[in-house]
């Protein structure tokens, strides 16, 4: 864990501004760019406080793919809101494959999860140190042993979200 | 001065509320997602924040702070899929214009 006051301060002010800036500014460009900044300094939060792995998940999550979903559905709103209808009929399989590309990344750090969990995760007679890449080992532990039952929870969830979102295509179509 | 848990609680409360007041406030429905969004941050920050400070063996508010990301990352392309696809029947991005879902 970094504790500098310096980084803190300067942090918590900009997310604080940004917050604020994503909220109140009329364009919704400036306040989607906004929230990236957001998201990041969220990540550089986790970064300070000894999460790395938290910190990296952050940042390609919701620091890359959510704002690129979003400024794709406010590109193809604007487009559609222009009077141009031909592109709206590319407009959702489109965004149906960038919805997916969400699915991939969440698939992508689960399968790092899996590769991460070596038969050493298993054994607790060591206490893990933060600040150091035994993180992976803890959370590889936590989802897989500790957790196990909620992790099985999760990926039923995101299963039937994926079925129900085909389904949901197909009956719209 | 040193940055103690309350420093990083503070902050993970002032993102909730913004995130929260903002999601009732504003009227465009995109906020709205990004305010939700906010919220979830905010939840995030404290999680870590005491697995740091209070959690030194399991660290279990890491693994819930990583359950939460992948959710409401999922979360978010759901709703915005099904705003995109309300959209084209409503043509507003007003949440006042999407009250029969």
């Amino acid at each position: 864990m970094i504790d500098n006051p310096v980084i803190f301060y300067s942090a918590s002010f900009l997310i604080l501004l940004f917050v604020l800036m994503t909220l109140l500014a009329k364009n919704i460009i400036y306040s989607l760019l906004s929230s990236v900044v957001v998201f990041f300094l969220g990540a550089l939060f986790f970064y300070v406080l000894g999460s790395e792995y938290n910190a990296i998940i952050q940042a390609a999550i919701y620091g890359l793919a959510v704002p690129v979903i979003i400024g794709v559905s406010i590109m193809f709103r604007q487009e559609e809101a222009g009077g141009e209808k031909k592109s709206a009929k590319f407009a959702i399989p489109y965004l149906t494959l960038m919805c997916a590309g969400i699915f991939v990344l969440a698939f992508i750090y689960l399968v790092m999860m899996s590769v991460a969990m070596v038969p050493d995760t298993f054994c607790i007679k060591e206490l893990e140190q933060v600040n150091s890449f035994d993180n992976i080992s803890v959370f590889a532990r936590g989802i897989f042993v500790n957790y196990v039952w909620a992790f099985e929870l999760v990926s039923v969830l995101l299963t039937i979200v994926i079925a129900g979102l085909s389904l949901f295509r197909k009956k719209g179509a | 001065m040193e940055i103690t848990i309350y420093h990083y609680l503070s902050v993970g409360l002032f993102v909730f509320l913004a995130g929260l007041i903002g999601s009732v406030l504003v009227k465009n429905v995109i906020k709205v997602l990004i305010s939700i969004e906010f919220m979830l941050l905010g939840v995030n920050i404290n999680f870590v924040a005491f697995a740091s400070f209070c959690d030194n063996i399991a660290f279990d508010g890491y693994i819930l702070a990583l359950f939460y990301t992948g959710i409401g990352a999922v979360e978010l392309a759901v709703a915005i899929y099904i705003f995109y696809l309300m959209y084209q029947k409503k043509q507003s991005d007003n949440i006042e214009s999407y009250g029969d879902l």
